[in-house]
């Protein structure tokens, strides 16, 4: 599998706390990578740092072979880097379609495309995520499920090669939650997507992740297959403090 | 001839031909019932009563300013609170021009629109630098920093008094007719600034610059070039701006910064963009009416009083009104929340 990404060194500072320090890693094309650690150990802001979000402090992103690491959100998206929010970020004032045609039209780059078309593709993916029903709806009366479908069905619709999916059960029941994980396993099989997914809910990493790289205070402690991060006493240390 | 009223169309049978007009009220939202009632307002006003021609032009211009504000708003996701520097810019370019290289009214317009387009440029960065209350702060200082500037370089702009003995746009010999043909102008500007941004708000480009106003960070992150997107919506709307102040400046064959570049006038078009609803091109014509025809009334009715009742009633109505008399007709169709995005079926 070739290499999608690489990041190599990455560190990020506000002020005097050091939010990402000297990480590094890579994913491969297709891969589900898992990126876990407890509350504040820097996962967002290390996903920020890869989608532009945030200006890296030191060290370097590839996405494809290219050196990203000063390219502006926008351009990143169209080179097929797109992202979720661990609290849904909607258009409030746009309808769910109107939402994923923003995607369809701006994401990657489609030549000759008119909104008509972007329209009839957007509507695909409100399909994809149950939404087709509530296209005329306003996005910010959807209920938080519907969101994070909304969220996905956004993303898909800019065509990434890379999604990273952050938190995507936080604040959902169950079911609920079990929903949003087989939406994300057929997204990931349907549009052929590499997926960083965020999580710090170990089960659903170990089922759904090939790779897990676990964050602690901004410095990457373990990586590899799920079962040996599992095991691994510093992770262990890491979510349930020393005995 | 034969003439039929039924439930929902009126029927007209004569000789051998039949018309009918729908009266069902969703077709009264036809723009070009809207369109045809404004062209023959200053025509009924010229016969009726000349003395009102003069508000009916303050309305248009009121409207031509809040229209791209509008277009300002929401593809900054930011209120500017200065847009009357814009008009004295337009107006100085244009006074200054025609009095000092004595060009004619139709060159000054184009001296003045560039002169929109190159400080709307220039400060456009501002609507990616600045957020929130820094830059409704920024933008409502520089037009005070430009009457500052009148009064210190008055050589130049005249001071107080302002620029007079500038060309008039129209010359016809006949006082009422000069009035009837400035309402027309002003108004087709102010059609023409609807048209422009109806269209604009119904393609493609609208939704880009709804994203950006619900959220720039995430449109920035699906693709959109947030910062292209302001600089464009700004610096056209500079421009538009601008060239209603050229029209001022012909209008009343002066200008001057005390006029245009205070507070009171900013506030004119702030309860304007208010009252007609934020960011609704619509509702600017009705704000820019509602509020010429109230300041109107209220000179001819309570004098010295004006200047006092006018801001307090707007502010009742503000409370009252939160958004807008637009928002009335919003409020039952909830989908054309702002901007009105219309796609073809």
């Amino acid at each position: 599998m070739a290499e999608i990404l690489r990041v190599s060194n990455i560190s990020k500072h506000f002020g005097g706390l050091t939010a990402v320090n000297d990480v590094s890693f890579s994913i491969n094309e297709g891969e589900t990578v898992g990126l876990m650690g407890p509350n504040g150990a820097g996962k967002t802001t290390l996903v920020n740092m890869i989608c532009g979000s945030y200006p890296v402090d030191s060290g370097k992103i590839e996405f494809l072979g290219k050196n990203i690491t000063k390219l502006p959100p926008w351009k990143r998206c169209k080179m097929g880097i797109c992202r979720t929010y661990q609290i849904p970020r909607p258009f409030p004032e746009l309808t769910t379609l109107a939402s994923v045609c923003v995607s369809a039209l701006y994401g990657k780059d489609r030549p000759n495309r008119s909104l008509e078309d972007a329209m009839t593709e957007a509507t695909h993916y409100l399909e994809f995520v149950g939404l087709f029903g509530k296209r005329n709806v306003l996005a910010r009366d959807l209920t938080l499920f519907e969101m994070r479908g909304l969220e996905l069905a956004r993303a898909l619709a800019t065509q990434p090669k890379l999604i990273f999916v952050d938190e995507v059960m936080a604040g959902l029941n169950p079911v609920e939650a079990e929903k949003a994980v087989r939406l994300i396993e057929h997204a990931k099989d349907q549009f052929g997507v590499t997926v960083l997914w965020i999580e710090h809910v170990m089960a659903v990493l170990m089922r759904a992740a090939e790779r897990v790289i676990v964050l602690h205070y901004g410095e990457k402690i373990a990586e590899g297959p799920p079962k040996e991060v599992a095991d691994n006493p510093m992770v262990i240390e890491s979510y349930l403090g020393r005995g | 001839m034969e003439f039929e009223v039924k439930r929902e169309r009126l029927v007209l049978r004569a000789g051998g031909g039949k018309w009918e007009w729908h009266i069902e009220p969703r077709y009264w939202r036809n723009p070009l019932i809207f369109v045809g009632a404004l062209i023959v307002l200053p025509l009924v006003v010229y016969f009726v009563y000349p003395q009102g021609l003069p508000t009916i032009i303050e309305a248009n211009l009121l409207a031509a300013i809040a229209i791209p504000l509008a277009l300002m708003t929401i593809s900054t996701g930011r209120m500017n609170f200065g847009p009357q520097f814009y008009i004295a810019i337009g107006g100085f370019t244009a006074a200054l021009l025609s009095i000092h290289v004595h060009l004619n009214p139709g060159l000054t317009m184009i001296a003045a629109a560039l002169g929109g387009l190159v400080f709307g440029f220039i400060m456009s960065p501002l609507s990616i630098i600045a957020g929130g209350l820094y830059y409704s702060l920024l933008t409502l200082l520089f037009p005070l920093l430009f009457l500052e500037a009148t009064l210190i370089f008055s050589d130049l702009f005249k001071g107080d008094t302002g620029l007079s003995n500038i060309a008039p746009m129209i010359s016809t010999g006949n006082f009422k007719l000069n009035y009837l043909f400035y309402a027309l102008i002003s108004l087709t500007i102010m059609l023409v600034y609807l048209f422009v941004m109806d269209k604009i708000f119904r393609s493609r480009y609208a939704i880009q610059m709804a994203a950006i106003n619900d959220d720039e960070e995430v449109a920035n992150s699906i693709g959109v070039n947030v910062n292209k997107v302001k600089i464009l919506g700004f610096t056209i709307a500079a421009t538009l701006v601008a060239v209603v102040g050229w029209f001022y400046a012909h209008y009343y064959q002066a200008f001057s910064g005390q006029v245009f570049l205070p507070l009171s006038f900013m506030l004119k078009i702030f309860m304007v963009t208010m009252l007609g609803g934020r960011t609704q091109i619509y509702g600017c014509v009705i704000g820019g009416y509602f509020i010429a025809i109230l300041e109107t009334v209220l000179i001819r009715t309570t004098g010295d009083m004006s200047p006092v009742l006018f801001p307090v009633i707007l502010l009742i109505l503000l409370l009252v009104l939160p958004e807008g008399l637009f928002g009335l007709y919003r409020k039952r169709h909830y989908r054309e929340y702002m901007p009105t995005l219309r796609f073809r079926r």
